[in-house]
């Protein structure tokens, strides 16, 4: 490790190999990833269980209270190592000090230097079957997310305001506000719903990343 | 704008979103402009600008649903959205694609069928699991992996059918030889000596298109709606061992897809 001292500020490089496999170029820098997600790696690393998401006590206990628990490991070395999650897509995330939310089981990997934490997000949470909180991704550098098929990535501007079906939700970042519609009639009790009885309605400035794949929610009957 | 420029994938904005066309292999956008579209519930995944949707239901849509929408006990599964916007179709991260029908027929698996406008009219095949699209206009379907378009004489392996355009019903095919004889007989019954579970095609004659998909991993199915309880409608009255078997069940070795109690062995 002594050896990267003459790296002032080295950030590890992240690439994508095909669609379902990300690829980490070290050189003595470090990176958090999803615990087990290492496929392959060439040089010398070193594999540390990070507790709690690495974030110390105080994370460690709000992810367990919260329920937002990643089990994260941070990997030091030199060369590359790559990372894959059960061949779902992979999606880059270029960080400039905006935060990013992401639900904690669709983050793969992030730059070290970049801050996690956990944030209520209220309804919206609960409408995807993902619970109130979610994880978010603070700080300057790059993170990888999973999406189920590749992730379209869509901008919200002032005049442009977004609905998201909340299954198909992974993350967003920038400055948005959420808000939670709901569709709820009389009609979707009767049995003659518009079957996009709940969304996630964002304003603001900023992405939104969707999947082409809608996980099981609670709103997905109605 | 260059804030969140890097490595990530391309941004897309109203403005930069297709209409009506892919905007990859797994997200299909429809613009809509005051216009209509019939749509399976849940597949949208995102939208912008105001779109409502309305149940089949819905009292004002009654017109429309006369004129394009023949399925009354399938109704709970399709909404219809209306309004002016753009808004996003995907369906468990299978491919989609778009298809124009010019005056023309297509019947397809009814799990498969993802949205459609309302030019066209949607009736519930006789062949039971299948609906058909009838008339000109633009329709959504899903498959897993690309499809492929043929042309008749054919024979296809069931869980490869997406459906098929013009042609008419397809048929059993059974490969006769290999279940007869003693030999066959013994196969059949203890699933030795190999069964290529192959055994059992749909064959398509005459003039038209046949579309598969590149696997058999079936789409979940959709009610289709019950047939009316008459004489002469098939799947009316029996519980359906239809063309298509449990889909994703695998059969036994031995069982060759119930094929020996068709041939009374």
């Amino acid at each position: 490790m002594g050896a990267a001292g003459g790296y002032l500020r080295s950030v590890a490089m992240f690439r994508l190999q095909g669609s379902k496999v990300l690829a980490v170029e070290m050189t003595g820098d470090a990176v958090k990833a999803k615990n087990g997600s290492m496929v392959a790696y060439d040089g010398q690393m070193a594999f540390k269980k990070l507790s709690g998401g690495g974030e110390g006590i105080r994370g460690m206990v709000t992810r367990r209270i919260t329920g937002e628990q990643m089990t994260v490991m941070e990997v030091r070395g030199q060369g590359t190592c790559w990372f894959a999650d059960r061949a779902s897509e992979i999606n880059l995330v270029g960080l400039q000090g905006d935060k990013l939310y992401v639900e904690s089981s669709n983050l793969l990997a992030t730059d070290a230097g970049l801050r996690t934490g956990t944030t209520f997000t209220g309804l919206r949470g609960a409408s995807q079957g993902n619970g109130l909180f979610t994880t978010t991704v603070e700080g300057h550098g790059q993170a990888a997310i999973t999406s189920d098929g590749p992730a379209v990535v869509l901008r919200v501007s002032p005049q442009f305001p977004l609905s998201v079906d909340p299954g198909a939700y992974i993350a967003h970042q920038g400055n948005l506000r959420q808000s939670f519609q709901s569709g709820v009639t009389f009609r979707t009790l009767m049995g003659e719903g518009g079957g996009e009885a709940f969304q996630i309605r964002f304003e603001g400035d900023g992405l939104v990343y969707v999947q082409p794949s809608e996980r099981n929610t609670i709103a997905g009957d109605v | 704008m260059s804030q969140y420029a890097g490595a990530g994938p391309t941004v897309h904005d109203p403005m930069t979103l297709p209409s009506d066309d892919n905007i990859n292999n797994y997200t299909f956008c429809v613009e809509l402009k005051g216009s209509q579209w019939f749509l399976q519930k849940g597949k949208m995944i995102a939208y912008y600008g105001s779109i409502d949707f309305n149940g089949i239901g819905h009292g004002r849509l009654d017109r429309l649903v006369r004129t394009s929408f023949h399925s009354p006990l399938h109704a709970s599964d399709w909404v219809v959205a209306e309004g002016s916007g753009k808004m996003l179709l995907a369906d468990r991260a299978f491919d989609v694609n778009s298809y124009d029908l010019e005056d023309g027929n297509l019947t397809i698996r009814s799990g498969n069928l993802l949205a459609f406008q309302p030019t066209l009219a949607l009736k519930q095949s006789i062949v039971p699991g299948f609906l058909t699209l009838i008339g000109t206009g633009k329709f959504v379907a899903a498959s897993n992996g690309p499809v492929v378009f043929m042309e008749p004489p054919i024979r296809v392996d069931p869980q490869a059918l997406v459906g098929w355009a013009d042609c008419p019903s397809p048929c059993h095919h059974y490969d006769h030889g290999y279940m007869t004889g003693l030999m066959g007989g013994l196969r059949a019954m203890t699933g030795l000596g190999g069964a290529s579970g192959e055994e059992h095609q749909f064959e398509f004659v005459g003039a038209g298109t046949v579309l598969l998909q590149s696997s058999e991993t079936l789409m979940a199915e959709q009610a289709t709606g019950a047939v009316p309880h008459q004489a002469g409608v098939p799947g009316s009255g029996v519980p359906s061992t239809g063309p298509s078997p449990q889909s994703g069940v695998p059969r036994l070795p031995g069982q060759l897809g119930d094929l020996q109690r068709r041939f009374g062995l």
